[in-house]
């Protein structure tokens, strides 16, 4: 008898937590009505962002197709009138892609960037094929000051010779005077 | 032979022989900017330091000044020596700008490596940068000063190596620049190997800027078609798309450099105008449709005229797989005996070339830079076979004697004694040389016939013009060298003089000396074409024929007889008599729109080849990539499309022997290596000539040379040239070669074509005197064909009574009736 009441007791007990809680406001957030803002640096969508002066920061050196250990970024690289070097076409294949990051860290001017946009599920599989121009946004990411070539001390568009940050005037070489 | 322990391991080395070379037998790579072994060793650079532990010199050395001795002990990773290269690494740094991504050298940079290597990697100066301003160097080679860590190496080959003087350095201490004195484009055609030897990005290649890294590119052991030499390179391709080639290390031939006739004279590879899909009629077909077309219209040839009624021409371009097979198929239809050279004359002198060329005689390009007499008999070093031109400069500078008996106005970067023979004086100014040469003593000694041969080159009657002191000179030269040797050309010498040349090298060897012969050849695989030719049969002979109707069809295999032919309007009708005209190219050649029948070929880049140069070295060549139409141009210069297929567009060319052999009905069955093999076997079966070729696995990779004349029984046969020219006051026209712009194949690289200079016709001083010219002129030359315009350069150094015109590309030189090589005076006049 008494083991009788002690089993209705714990269902009771059982049942009245679980009624409490019909009446509780939930923790569990629903996805996708409730997005969860992500850390700006976790790793998700790769964009090609642009310096502060709103020209493209990508000067296809090859580094990030180079690291890339799944082999899903190629580009063509060619010059600009004006000096600079950019990518006449730039491909990622993102349903290759590994989001490792490696891509961004290779990146010497820091055009390539991952971003938290992690959502892209598609139907056909040839639209995770991204084109330069998927890829290109018109803002600087998380990098807002860079602007490689004010450092690169190659003549372009951006500065000529000596022009340039931390860059002497050049040397006159039909003149022997130190 | 001191004995040197490195790094605890030790090794015995060469008296002489530096500690950084040492090293590097040893496998030990110490880290090097200014040292190169073609150009030696200066101590600029410092960043080859290491520890000397025991031994004659102790402590912290450059292992690139010091040879290897006898107990020397020498730590490579010793604390000391490590720190000291460190820290030259940081102070190379200290003014090298933050351009690695946009550097064309990034990838492949020696700075960047041991930049690396030594764990450079931040900035610790606090001050500016220095910069230069860059120069226009032409165009193939960008140039980018702020990257420089003077470390010489340029000016050292340009200067003593190359033998140019337009490039060097300027200004002093910390501001040394490295360039010309007024920005232009460089002088010398080896230009391009600055490229290779600047240890960062100062020179890199223009043509192929920004294309691709070397980790992306496709690089594969290749070789150089644009002359005989058959120059070793490393082709890079990328994107399906040969982008790049440089030189690659060969002891026997090209050293470490090559020309920039070599360099760039790929382009025709991936040229948008290149025909790739076959063509009847002016109707695109496969190329199974256009053989099967072919075929048939070839039975419908032979059902109304017979097989001898059909002839197939080749040319020296052609791989040797498919130099066989046009003759096989040749012999096996029973077609005309195929052509490959030009004309007869060539056909001859090629033959009488390999024929006398024995090993004891025969002497590798390298083996010329240790000879201490060359002579040059009928050949231009510089624009018929540029390398050996840089082979010559490198004698010289050991202090060999070069003596160039030439018409035309030869140029070398070194110093020669030039002897302007026209081409029947070569035979007796040279005699004169090797007649005064040897002595009386040394000649009685001689044999019978060497003895006649030496006799003989007295007889010779002297109409040349050159004066009697420089033959005693050359001849003084001569008679004190040790190892002589005879270059020869084939091309606008006289039928004897080939043979001239070994019986001379011959005669020198009779009298002890160690004596050398090296012929220069029209084409790449001109040897190979020599050896499968019939004699009497060339180009020039099938057109003969096409004209007595006795030919109604041609097959033209990897061959435009227009571009080399003298007489185009001859030419031109004999192919409009055809009945049927069939095509294979890699290249759109001029004769592809008058083909009836056209089949695309690969070239030597898609499906390899073997190669036999001038000397007889049977070279095979693996193909650089799998071919294709670039992706560069299917994507019209955007991204590549965006569609899935398992076939690579624009691989249906098929090599030009793979095609030939379908027409024998073989070649279907059997894959591509198998069909190789089985040419090969034919080749040494049926071909008297090959029955020494190696089987294609045990060539080396260095190649290896065969010869024909495995004995000497062929000299002392050589005879005077008939007669020599009569002066009846006409001008003797002869159409020669130049670096850029006469060699087909280069031809099609925009680069090249912006080098060449504007054709120009040489004559000599004393004849434009006479006809009231001057040097600048435009001048018009009236020909039977039709008139030649050009500029006219007029100079010193050729003989007189003569006109040279280059085979330019440009120039519509082609005006000339066969066999005519003599003008009158009138027939050139001024065009105001």
């Amino acid at each position: 008898m008494k083991d009788a009441i002690e089993a209705v007791k714990a269902l009771a007990i059982g049942f009245a937590t679980t009624f409490k809680h019909l009446f509780r406001k939930p923790i569990t957030e629903e996805y996708p009505e409730y997005k969860r803002p992500l850390p700006a640096r976790s790793r998700a969508r790769i964009i090609l962002t642009r310096d502060p002066d709103g020209a493209e920061r990508c000067v296809a050196c090859y580094l990030c197709s180079a690291v890339c250990p799944v082999s899903c970024i190629s580009m063509q690289s060619a010059e600009k009138e004006g000096g600079r070097r950019y990518a006449q076409w730039f491909r990622i294949n993102f349903a290759r892609c590994i989001y490792c990051g490696f891509c961004e860290e290779a990146c010497p001017t820091s055009a390539i960037q991952l971003t938290p946009q992690f959502e892209n599920c598609k139907n056909d599989i040839l639209s995770f094929v991204y084109e330069k121009k998927d890829l290109l946004v018109d803002h600087q990411g998380k990098d807002k000051e860079y602007n490689f070539y004010k450092y690169a001390g190659v003549a372009t568009d951006v500065g000529q010779k000596g022009e340039h940050i931390k860059e002497e005037r050049p040397v006159n070489i039909k003149s022997n005077l130190p | 032979m001191p004995k040197i322990i490195i790094d605890d391991r030790d090794i015995e080395v060469a008296p002489g022989t530096k500690v950084i070379e040492a090293a590097e037998q040893l496998g030990i790579m110490i880290p090097r900017f200014c040292y190169h072994p073609a150009l030696g060793s200066v101590g600029a650079c410092r960043v080859c330091a290491v520890k000397f532990l025991q031994g004659p010199f102790k402590g912290v050395q450059m292992s690139c000044m010091v040879d290897a001795q006898d107990d020397m002990v020498v730590s490579t990773t010793d604390e000391e020596a490590v720190a000291f290269r460190k820290s030259v690494i940081e102070w190379l740094m200290l003014h090298h700008p933050h351009d690695c991504p946009v550097c064309d050298a990034g990838g492949h940079c020696l700075l960047q490596d041991m930049t690396v290597s030594g764990g450079h990697g931040i900035r610790r100066y606090p001050g500016k940068k220095r910069t230069y301003h860059d120069q226009y160097l032409g165009p193939l080679i960008q140039h980018e000063m702020n990257r420089c860590i003077h470390c010489y190496r340029c000016s050292r080959f340009y200067q003593e190596f190359n033998g140019y003087r337009d490039l060097g350095a300027m200004q002093s201490a910390n501001q040394t620049y490295f360039g010309r004195f007024e920005e232009g484009i460089l002088e010398s055609p080896f230009s391009g190997n600055l490229i290779d030897i600047c240890p960062t990005g100062v020179y890199t290649d223009k043509p192929s800027r920004y294309f691709g890294r070397r980790w992306d590119y496709e690089r594969s052991p290749s070789l150089c078609i644009n002359c005989s030499l058959g120059c070793h390179t490393i082709a890079s391709s990328r994107y399906r798309k040969v982008v790049r080639q440089e030189a690659r290390l060969n002891e026997a031939i090209n050293g470490h450099f090559i020309c920039d006739r070599g360099r760039y004279g790929f382009s025709y590879n991936s040229l948008k105008q290149r025909p790739r899909t076959a063509l009847f009629d002016g109707q695109t077909a496969s190329i199974d449709e256009g053989l099967a077309v072919l075929k048939q219209r070839l039975q419908a040839i032979v059902d109304t005229d017979g097989s001898a009624a059909i002839a197939c021409a080749g040319s020296s371009r052609n791989s040797l797989e498919t130099l066989a097979m046009i003759k096989r198929v040749s012999q096996a239809r029973s077609w005309q005996p195929p052509a490959y050279l030009i004309d007869d004359a060539i056909t001859a002198k090629v033959k009488t070339a390999i024929s006398v060329l024995d090993p004891d005689l025969a002497v590798e390009m390298r083996e010329i830079e240790s000879a201490d007499f060359v002579a040059v008999l009928g050949a231009d070093p510089l624009n018929e076979a540029p390398m050996l031109a840089l082979a010559l400069r490198q004698a010289q500078r050991k202090g060999a004697t070069i003596a160039v008996f030439d018409p035309r106005p030869v140029c070398l970067p070194c110093e020669f004694t030039h002897l302007p023979a026209d081409p029947d004086a070569i035979h007796t100014g040279f005699g004169a040389v090797i007649n005064t040469a040897l002595d009386a003593a040394v000649v009685d000694k001689l044999d019978a016939p060497a003895r006649e041969f030496y006799s003989s080159l007295a007889a010779g009657e002297q109409t040349f013009t050159f004066q009697q002191t420089e033959i005693d000179t050359l001849a003084e030269k001569l008679k004190t060298c040790q190892r002589p040797v005879m270059v020869c050309g084939t091309e606008i010498v006289s039928r004897q003089t080939p043979a001239l040349a070994a019986d001379c090298a011959a005669l020198l060897q009779a009298a002890g000396k160690a004596a050398g012969l090296f012929y220069v050849m029209p084409g790449t695989n001109a040897f190979a074409a020599g050896l499968l030719t019939d004699e009497n049969v060339s180009v020039e002979t099938l057109i003969t024929a096409i004209e007595q109707g006795s030919v109604k069809a041609l097959i033209l295999v990897e061959c435009n007889p227009l571009w080399q032919f003298p007489d185009r309007q001859r030419i031109e009708q004999a192919l409009q008599k055809l009945e049927l005209l069939a095509v294979t190219d890699y290249v759109n050649s001029e004769v592809v729109p008058k083909a009836n029948i056209f089949l695309p070929t690969t070239t030597l880049y898609e499906s390899g080849g073997i190669y036999i140069n001038q000397e007889g070295r049977v070279q095979v060549v693996e193909p650089a990539y799998r071919g294709g139409i670039p992706i560069a141009e299917t994507g019209n210069g955007d991204h590549p499309p965006r569609i899935y297929d398992s076939q690579i567009p624009g691989v249906e060319p098929q090599a030009a022997w793979q095609i030939l052999a379908q027409l024998i009905d073989i070649g279907q069955q059997i894959n591509a290596n198998d069909l190789r093999t089985d040419i090969q076997h034919w080749l040494i079966k049926s071909e008297s000539g090959f029955n020494q070729l190696p089987g294609l696995a045990q060539i080396p990779p260095l190649g290896t040379r065969f010869f024909q004349a495995p004995n000497s029984q062929k000299h002392f046969e050589c005879q005077q040239p008939n007669g020599g020219s009569t002066d009846d006051g006409r001008l003797e026209v002869l159409v020669t070669e130049r670096t850029f712009g006469t060699e087909e194949l280069s031809a099609y690289s925009a680069c090249l074509q912006e080098l060449a200079n504007a054709p120009c016709i040489c004559m000599h001083s004393s004849d434009a005197q006479q006809l009231n010219l001057n040097d600048g002129d435009q001048v018009a030359l009236e020909l039977n064909g039709g008139v030649i315009e050009a500029r006219l350069q007029v100079v010193e150094n050729m003989a007189p009574a003569m006109l040279i015109i280059p085979r330019d590309g440009k120039l519509n030189w082609q005006q000339m009736e066969t066999g005519q090589t003599r003008i009158r005076r009138d027939q050139i006049r001024k065009v105001e």
